[in-house]
């Protein structure tokens, strides 16, 4: 007897929220990735409730692999960001801008 | 209709008349115009065709009855449009005059317009107008009628404007041919309208009082109201009648042939062809009649004032013109007709002596000429004594035979108005005519008299041959004036003209007397020693302005141009072209393009907002599928 | 109301609020280590919720590898703070209301749904059935994890690589 399901839900919502949010608002690019991990996590947490709900173990095989993933995902992303620090000289995504217009 | 073995010459004939002068147009247009001699012979052969068969149908036909050969052109439900011939007295005798003073006139050119660059060029056009000027005459419906009217009116346009390198003489041609083209939209509508109420085109069947009564008389008066336009345009009536002086610019023997006997005569042969039609409309008659008097009076004193010897002619020919209207609108349908017949032949003499003057002077100015002793030249100047003296209306010169019938026409209506001002046209008709010849016989002027005298000189051996291939159509001509008067009764009986009435010989005395007054006053101003050679009606100095100016009708149209074409309709036509149609397509480009650039700068190039975007569509999206 | 129930509503607090802050702070460094808490209470949410093993590769690779990581660039390659003080509207606005339509949809969606009203009963797997299961159904997707991993390796040697004539120069 934990909670309703809902409730676990509306958690990885909220989680998955703040990382979104977290991406549309900050300028740095550390933060824009962080942002999607935060979103990663909060995906995490439906999947174990819902294998918890259904009594299936998906739920939690897909779990390791959304966290083999982000591994991967970050380590390349990170590489990214340097490259790009090496050749702009700035972190900030609004210099990031010879698309305008 | 079928041709049996006996009409069959007729018809072959008729075609013969009409055929061979296009032909002769298409070949020089196409095949001879780098031989300019080959292209005059092969014109005037073919005319002579036509002279041929004119004569001939005329001899041997005319006595018979009317002839018709039609095949049917157009079908459409129950109109049927014929193409044929009609060969009825009246075609027959216009048919000969215009074949034989085309053939004249385009001998005569020969001489006339040796040298010119553009001799082919004006042999086509000769021979296009010869073979549209006879299927006119001999046509048997309206509408044939029509489209020949057209091509003698694009001739007319094509040999005014024939020295195009002339900006008057372009702009010259431009004004006949959109002024005739007034009159001829009234015809149209007046043929059109014949047809929707009638079903048929038909000439002799318009004339038909049994079927022409089918229509209402109102409606009767309007269509020979409507058909009357187009013959004011084409006959230089008032109010269309300033093209016809400026129609001057063209070589004389263009104004010999179609602005003095036969293009402009159309008009009047019309209202000849019509005239059963016409006359069962009284009002439109009394029209006729005033507008042919108007005419008259206003050309006569225009001719009064003028320098230019061309000029002269042709308001001659314009008064003459309305003297055959005035005719044929008090019911004297012979009478008109027959002054038609005599007016062609010594109108165009007139015409062609004086260019016999200004191809050798290069000068239209009579005082010029005079001064230069031009009559020297002593064909010319004999042939043009004669005409004049048949205008003026002298016996026993054709032209007084022919006179006498109108004003006996005149004198059979209801008011002595027209007689009256028919009698001061023939004042002013020979007071123009024996001033040009005063003029002409008796220069004034001793110092230039004498300079003239030297150098001027009869022209020199190697010109004697287009001399006298000039020279020889003005005796011919001269022949005909001479002789034309004493057929009156054979024509009459031909054309089945009234009788003549008798017991009216007070209007010979009246027209006499008033004839010899205006060869007195001529006289008098002109041609005795120590006149001054200045006109009594140019001293009063209104009256000269008046009568220089064209009564102020070109400057009317001028005028009416001015305000109603160009400052109402080609403004509003303008403005709306670059008000509306421009600026509304620039507008709607602008549009485009500025929406472009505002949707343009929405791409702030950073990425977070277009992160913002794609989950603001997926949210949307989401809520769409989930809760609709 | 059991003790479970507790435990999951002062984890989820943990959670969000360590996020929370996680996303508001100015500095990289600072974030990352908000983020870490708000893992380890992931992690103890995966403990409640029957997944030991996965609760240990959360702590151990999310928390322990990644965000290291991240340490790691920010700290060697000194990428600054970049952002101005505050919270400026234009940025922290649209961005805010594209969170609240998602969340309130979200929510909305998990709340009516009758699925939804079941309680979640304890129950726990062993790392050994789950291992067991994994390989023998999903073996594809493991060997292609690994070699997703293997690529991004290779992807970010090379991305990172310094150019040759800069090198040269710091030679």
């Amino acid at each position: 007897m934990i909670v309703p399901y809902s409730h676990v839900l509306v958690l990885a919502a909220v989680t998955f929220v703040l990382g979104l949010v977290c991406i549309l608002a900050r300028r740095n690019l550390v933060m824009t990735l962080i942002g999607i991990e935060v979103m990663m996590n909060g995906a995490a947490i439906a999947f174990i409730a819902s294998g918890l709900r259904w009594h299936q173990l998906e739920g939690q095989a897909f779990v390791l692999f959304i966290i083999g993933v982000a591994a991967a995902e970050v380590s390349v992303g990170l590489a990214l960001i340097i490259g790009a620090y090496r050749r702009v000289g700035s972190a900030d995504s609004d210099t990031y801008s010879i698309l305008k217009g | 209709m079928v041709a049996t073995p006996s009409h069959d010459w007729t018809l072959l004939a008729s075609v013969l008349a009409v055929l061979p002068p296009f032909l002769s147009f298409v070949t020089i247009v196409l095949f001879t115009r780098p031989y300019p001699r080959l292209s005059a012979g092969l014109s005037i052969t073919a005319v002579s065709f036509s002279v041929m068969s004119a004569l001939m149908l005329l001899l041997v036909q005319g006595t018979k009855g009317p002839e018709t050969y039609m095949g049917t052109w157009l079908i459409s439900s129950d109109v049927r449009i014929p193409l044929g011939f009609l060969l009825d007295p009246v075609s027959l005798l216009m048919l000969s005059i215009v074949a034989v003073i085309s053939l004249l006139v385009q001998v005569y050119s020969v001489g006339y317009m040796a040298g010119d660059p553009g001799f082919s060029r004006y042999y086509a056009f000769q021979s296009l107008f010869a073979g549209a000027m006879l299927s006119l005459s001999i046509s048997p419906s309206m509408i044939q009628l029509y489209v020949f009217w057209e091509l003698v009116g694009l001739s007319s346009y094509l040999l005014i404007g024939f020295w195009y390198e002339k900006f008057s003489a372009t702009e010259a041609g431009k004004k006949a041919f959109v002024m005739t083209r007034l009159g001829d939209i009234c015809l149209f509508l007046g043929v059109l309208l014949v047809l929707i109420n009638l079903g048929n085109l038909n000439i002799q069947e318009l004339n038909n009082p049994a079927v022409a009564q089918r229509l209402s008389p109102g409606l009767i008066t309007l269509c020979a109201l409507l058909i009357f336009g187009g013959i004011v345009g084409k006959s230089a009536q008032f109010p269309l009648l300033t093209w016809l002086p400026d129609a001057m610019e063209g070589p004389t023997p263009v104004s010999a042939l179609l602005h003095s006997a036969t293009m402009v005569a159309a008009g009047a042969f019309l209202f000849a062809r019509l005239f059963p039609f016409m006359s069962l409309s009284p009002t439109a008659l009394t029209v006729f009649l005033t507008i042919g008097t108007i005419t008259m009076v206003m050309a006569s004193t225009m001719a009064v004032v003028d320098r230019d010897i061309k000029k002269v002619w042709a308001y001659s020919t314009i008064s003459q013109l309305g003297y055959m209207i005035m005719g044929m609108g008090a019911g004297g349908y012979f009478a008109g007709f027959f002054h038609l017949t005599t007016h062609a032949a010594f109108k165009s003499l007139l015409f062609l002596c004086s260019g016999v003057w200004i191809h050798y002077y290069e000068t239209n100015d009579l005082f010029d000429i005079a001064s230069r002793q031009g009559r020297r030249f002593k064909i010319p100047i004999i042939c043009l004594v004669l005409a004049a003296a048949s205008l003026s209306g002298i016996p026993p010169l054709s032209g007084f035979f022919s006179k006498e019938t109108v004003l006996d026409a005149l004198a059979e209506g209801h008011s002595p108005v027209w007689l009256g001002l028919g009698l001061v046209g023939a004042f002013f008709t020979s007071y123009y005519s024996f001033r040009v010849v005063f003029i002409l016989l008796f220069p004034k002027g001793t110092e230039e008299a004498h300079y003239a005298h030297r150098n001027s000189s009869i022209p020199s051996s190697e010109e004697k041959g287009s001399y006298w291939v000039m020279a020889v159509p003005l005796l011919v001509l001269a022949a005909i004036v001479l002789v034309l008067g004493f057929f009156k009764r054979t024509l009459t009986d031909f054309l089945a003209g009234p009788p003549v009435p008798s017991g009216r010989g007070w209007i010979f005395y009246a027209s006499m007397a008033f004839v010899l007054c205006g060869l007195g006053l001529a006289w008098f101003e002109f041609g005795r020693k120590g006149a001054g050679q200045v006109g009594a009606f140019e001293k009063v100095r209104p009256l000269r302005l008046l009568f220089a100016n064209r009564w102020y009708l070109d400057h009317f149209y001028r005028l009416l141009l001015r305000v109603v074409v160009y400052k109402t309709f080609a403004y509003l036509a303008i403005r709306n072209d670059r008000q509306v149609i421009d600026s509304g397509l620039d507008a709607f480009c602008g549009t485009t393009v500025e929406s472009g650039r505002m949707l343009s700068r929405l791409q702030s190039g950073l990425v977070r907002n277009n992160f913002l975007l794609a989950f603001v569509a997926l949210a949307l999206l989401g809520l769409w599928f989930y809760f609709l | 109301m059991s003790v479970y129930s507790v435990i999951f509503y002062a984890v989820s607090v943990v959670i969000v609020t360590a996020t929370a802050l996680a996303i508001t702070q100015r500095n990289p460094i600072h974030a990352v280590v908000y983020l870490v808490v708000s893992f380890l209470g992931s992690g103890i949410l995966f403990f409640l919720l029957g997944a030991p093993f996965l609760a240990a590769v959360e702590v151990i690779i999310y928390a322990g590898a990644i965000m290291v990581l991240f340490l790691f660039v920010v700290m060697m390659f000194r990428i600054e703070k970049v952002e101005p003080k505050g919270y400026p509207r234009l940025q922290w606005g649209p961005a805010l209301l594209c969170g609240a339509l998602f969340l309130s949809l979200l929510s909305l969606a998990a709340f009516r749904d009758p699925m939804g009203r079941a309680i979640l009963e304890t129950f726990v797997v062993s790392p050994a059935d789950l291992g067991r299961w994994v390989f023998q159904k999903y073996w594809l997707s493991i060997e292609g994890i690994s070699l997703l991993l293997f690529l991004a390796l290779l992807a970010a040697i090379h991305l990172g690589r310094v150019p040759r004539e800069k090198a040269r120069e710091e030679e």
